[in-house]
């Protein structure tokens, strides 16, 4: 049941759906280990992509469009987010040149 | 055929999720996330979504990428100094990350995929069955992310706006 | 208007007097305050006698208050011969002491003034709901109203420390009467699922309701007495016992003296302390049937009719006499309805009321005139300088005695008669003896106080040379209860074995006919008794006006103390409740309250500060120690997703 045929031959979707993990478990390393908070983002949009993968991945082999549906609305607001993202980390760079996120560690107690 | 560009898509992911990670300089991971996109755009194309194929490139790859090339030309380059404050993190993020690779490994070998329902390949994922889709049964989710975006353009142009001090 | 509007207003005109005082009072010129005051309790004289006319009598309910199952409270009242009785000399002899008040309490600044009045309406209101009360539950109202109104007044002067802590006495006895009370109202409860008089009465004594415009005789004779009956009788006349300050309770009315002299003679003279001998005579149903407390119920009067006799003859504050006196007349009307002679007892209720109010007006008006001296020991010679004021204080005193004509023979030989009577009632005649007794005891120490206040020489340490009578709104009241005491007497003068009998026949449908009728033999003992009485009182000259008492003193000096000490009753009770109590509630402020209770409270704002500092230890401000956080989390669900799918 998870055979998929594609253009006449025969792939599998648990492929697509270990890939999708492995792209999804690097972007977690990166959000981990990097510093940057630039880098951080970027990472968190691979993630997001990772799992758009899977959401269309699933989609095919179900044969139902609520998956791309799904990863189309995933794609929208990873967009939002971003910009979002991006315009917090503008202004906090206007007050101070932030090279490492745990400078911004006031948010404590 | 269709296995081989399967792999050569996966090979061209997996590289640029790995130049991401691993560049020091944020210009370059910006560059290696395109070519990740790019790679899963090929593979939303082997699965039969035409559409998002295409948005993914436009919008995603295109559109959003830019932005944080702006920013990064914006903000300027950015060293990262050598000496973590939290000195257990690497070992650590090794380990969970390791940990949920094989969780998720262990998950997918449990997997019970149920029959597909009945649909015809010939206009599943094209851009009129999206367009169907998205303005009959899913008006509403579509309408909502609408205003999410307008929300977001507004958030964006508030939070950057230049400081007066005297305000 | 209606009979059942008519009582309503009766009872309501003193609140309504009360609530105007306390609010506006004290803004609105004295002159007000002179004319609300007394004129509500006038008012409600009025009402009263048109009910008294009107021959009224019925159960009037106004409006359920409670209604909870069988539990059901109405507010009603009950307009009967007694009540009427009661109202009429608690609004007459009110009437008249809170006139007399305008001019005693002048001295006062105008909230005081007010505040004084206010407090006497409350009273008036609380007195005329208890008496007027158709179920236990209002009685219990108004008759801790009336323990609250008297702990007010007692306390007026509230700056005094002495009196403060007298009221605080007062109160507390009152309540443990109070609980006494309450408690006995409880057992009737739960015996009889009813809570007013006529619903217990029924249940308890077989009493047949009585439609109103009817006299109902009372069978009594074939209910069999009960322990629970017994058990709510003596509960009960531990509240009348409290509030009529009989033995052992007694020993807050002394110590009320402290409170301004009209209300020891409206409160602790001729109202509050008689309303123990209203319940037992409201209550007789179940007193008749319940012997033991009966009996009891004489017994107490008796020795405390005694016992405050002896204790009068060594005071030297001129209230203080006049309020054991007091104790020892309740006494008597206690032992009156102990044995029976209801009629008796509420006689000498009406005539006490008439001659203490106008014993301790009087003496009002002498320590107005002596500029607030009440010492007898620094009067003297009065009589001759405070005509007027002497001959009512002779009147009152003689009355005391129980000299003929005056109302108070006619009244005190009514119940020595009754108990004399009763030959083969070994406890009649045993009180009878103790009243005896008592009588030329009275008439011991009225003497004494007579004489060192009026007789002889005025005293050297006499702080006024000159005084001067009091002013016609003081005066005028005393004159009038001169009157009523002189010829009060006449409306029964059954004690001389002829004549009318208006009292008895007008308590005979609420109360039974008195079965005395006075054979010759009876009237001579009475006379006997009081003419012996009467040479005491001449006999008093000798000892006081002479000073040879000294000398009697001096050769028993311990007797001498323990009647100062009045039997050391407060130093008993001092020792054996007070300091006990302080120091249990002493020891549990500190043992308990401080460390444990105050520990817990204090503590647990320790603890959530404690473990919300450590809980914030995990808030390090960190991004990526959140997300690695965050990541482990993911680990553990993910790892129980598998655990469940796989078993």
């Amino acid at each position: 049941m998870s055979g998929l045929d594609i253009g006449g031959s025969q792939l599998d979707a648990s492929w697509f759906l270990l890939l999708s993990a492995i792209l999804f478990t690097i972007g977690t390393v990166g959000v981990l280990i990097r510093r940057n908070p630039l880098v951080i983002l970027i990472c968190i949009e691979l993630m997001l992509n990772a799992v758009n993968l899977t959401l269309i991945t699933f989609s095919r082999q179900l044969l139902n469009l609520e998956g791309q549906l799904f990863a189309l609305m995933s794609i929208t607001v990873a967009a939002a987010e971003a910009v979002v993202g991006l315009a917090i980390l503008v202004d906090i760079f206007r007050v101070r040149d932030v090279e490492d996120i745990d400078e911004l560690s006031e948010l404590k107690g | 055929m269709a296995i081989a560009v399967f792999f050569v898509a996966a090979a061209i992911a997996v590289a640029g999720a790995i130049g991401v990670v691993t560049f020091r300089q944020p210009i370059r991971s910006v560059l290696s996330l395109v070519v990740v996109m790019i790679g899963l755009s090929i593979l939303f194309l082997l699965l039969s979504a035409q559409f998002l194929f295409v948005a993914q490139i436009i919008v995603y790859a295109g559109a959003v990428m830019v932005l944080f090339l702006f920013v990064i030309a914006l903000l300027g380059p950015a060293r990262e100094i050598a000496r973590s404050r939290l000195r257990f993190q690497t070992w650590l993020s090794a380990l969970f990350v390791l940990a949920l690779l094989g969780l998720i490994w262990a998950m997918l070998q449990g997997i019970q995929y149920r029959t597909p329902d009945k649909a015809d390949l010939s206009i599943f994922g094209t851009v009129q069955s999206i367009g169907i889709g998205l303005f009959t049964t899913y008006l509403y989710p579509f309408e909502l992310t609408s205003i999410l975006l307008l929300v977001a353009a507004i958030g964006a142009i508030y939070l950057s706006r230049k400081k007066v001090d005297d305000l | 208007m209606s009979n059942s509007q008519l009582a309503l207003l009766v009872l309501l005109f003193p609140a309504a007097g009360a609530i105007l005082l306390a609010g506006r009072g004290w803004r609105l010129p004295r002159i007000v305050t002179q004319i609300v005051g007394p004129g509500v309790v006038w008012a409600s004289f009025i009402g009263t006698l048109a009910l008294f006319f009107g021959k009224v009598h019925g159960d009037y309910t106004y409006w359920t208050w409670i209604k909870s199952g069988t539990f059901e409270v109405p507010f009603n009242l009950l307009v009967d011969n007694l009540s009427i009785f009661m109202c009429l000399v608690i609004t007459g002899v009110g009437g008249l002491i809170v006139t007399y008040s305008i001019g005693y309490m002048e001295h006062e600044d105008g909230p005081s003034y007010a505040r004084f009045f206010t407090y006497m309406d409350v009273f008036i209101f609380s007195m005329l709901l208890l008496v007027l009360a158709g179920n236990f539950v209002f009685l219990i109202v108004g008759w801790a109203m009336v323990g609250l109104s008297s702990y007010l007044l007692i306390g007026f002067w509230y700056q005094r420390r002495s009196a403060v802590l007298a009221a605080r006495k007062a109160f507390i006895m009152n309540t443990i009467g109070d609980v006494g009370m309450i408690l006995g109202a409880f057992v009737l409860f739960v015996s009889y699922h009813a809570v007013t008089y006529f619903g217990v009465f029924q249940a308890a004594a077989d009493l047949k309701r009585c439609p109103p415009g009817l006299v109902c005789i009372l069978p009594l004779v074939h209910v069999q007495d009960s322990p629970t009956l017994e058990l709510a009788a003596f509960l009960l006349l531990v509240g009348a016992v409290a509030k009529s300050a009989q033995l052992p309770l007694h020993t807050w009315l002394p110590d009320a003296m402290e409170g301004p002299t009209p209300v020891s003679a409206l409160i602790h003279a001729a109202t509050m302390v008689t309303a123990g001998v209203y319940l037992v005579g409201r209550m007789h149903p179940i007193f008749d049937i319940a012997t033991y407390a009966h009996n009891a119920v004489a017994i107490v009067g008796a020795v405390t009719a005694l016992f405050a006799a002896t204790i009068a003859i060594v005071q030297t504050d001129i209230k203080r006499v006049l309020a054991y006196s007091t104790m020892s007349q309740i006494g008597y009307m206690f032992l009156a309805v102990g044995i029976g002679a209801y009629a008796a007892g509420f006689f000498h209720l009406l005539a006490h009321a008439f001659f203490k109010a106008l014993l301790f007006l009087a003496a009002g008006n002498i320590i107005h005139a002596m500029h607030d001296e009440q010492d007898m020991r620094k009067f003297g010679g009065l009589f001759r300088q405070l005509p007027r004021t002497s001959w009512a204080f002779l009147i009152g005193s003689l009355s005391l005695v129980g000299l003929i004509p005056l109302v108070g023979y006619f009244s005190k030989e009514q119940i020595l008669g009754a108990a004399f009577s009763k030959p083969d009632d070994p406890l009649a005649q045993a009180v009878w003896v103790v009243g005896a007794i008592t009588a030329l005891l009275t008439g011991f120490y009225t003497g004494r106080m007579w004489w060192m206040a009026f007789g002889g020489k005025p005293s050297p340490e006499r702080p006024v040379l000159v005084p001067h009578e009091a002013r016609s709104v003081m005066l005028i009241p005393v004159l009038i209860l001169a009157g009523l005491t002189v010829v009060g007497g006449f409306i029964q003068t059954r004690a001389l074995g002829f004549g009318p009998s208006a009292v008895s026949d007008f308590l005979v449908s609420p109360l039974g006919k008195m079965d005395w009728e006075g054979g010759w033999i009876d009237v001579a003992v009475g006379l006997i008794t009081t003419a012996l009485a009467a040479l005491l009182f001449l006999a008093a000259y000798r000892f006081y006006v002479e000073r040879s008492w000294k000398t009697w003193s001096a050769s028993y000096p311990w007797a001498q103390r323990l009647l100062e000490r009045k039997y050391y009753f407060d130093e008993i009770y001092d020792a054996a409740f007070v300091r006990p109590l302080d120091g249990l509630a002493n020891s549990g402020l500190r043992d308990i309250e401080q460390p444990i209770l105050d520990g817990a409270v204090v503590g647990t704002g320790r603890l959530a500060m404690a473990s919300s500092s450590s809980l914030s230890l995990t808030q390090s401000g960190y991004f990526r120690s959140y997300v690695l956080v965050f990541v482990g989390g993911a680990v553990v669900a993910a790892v129980l997703l598998l655990i469940r799918a796989a078993s």
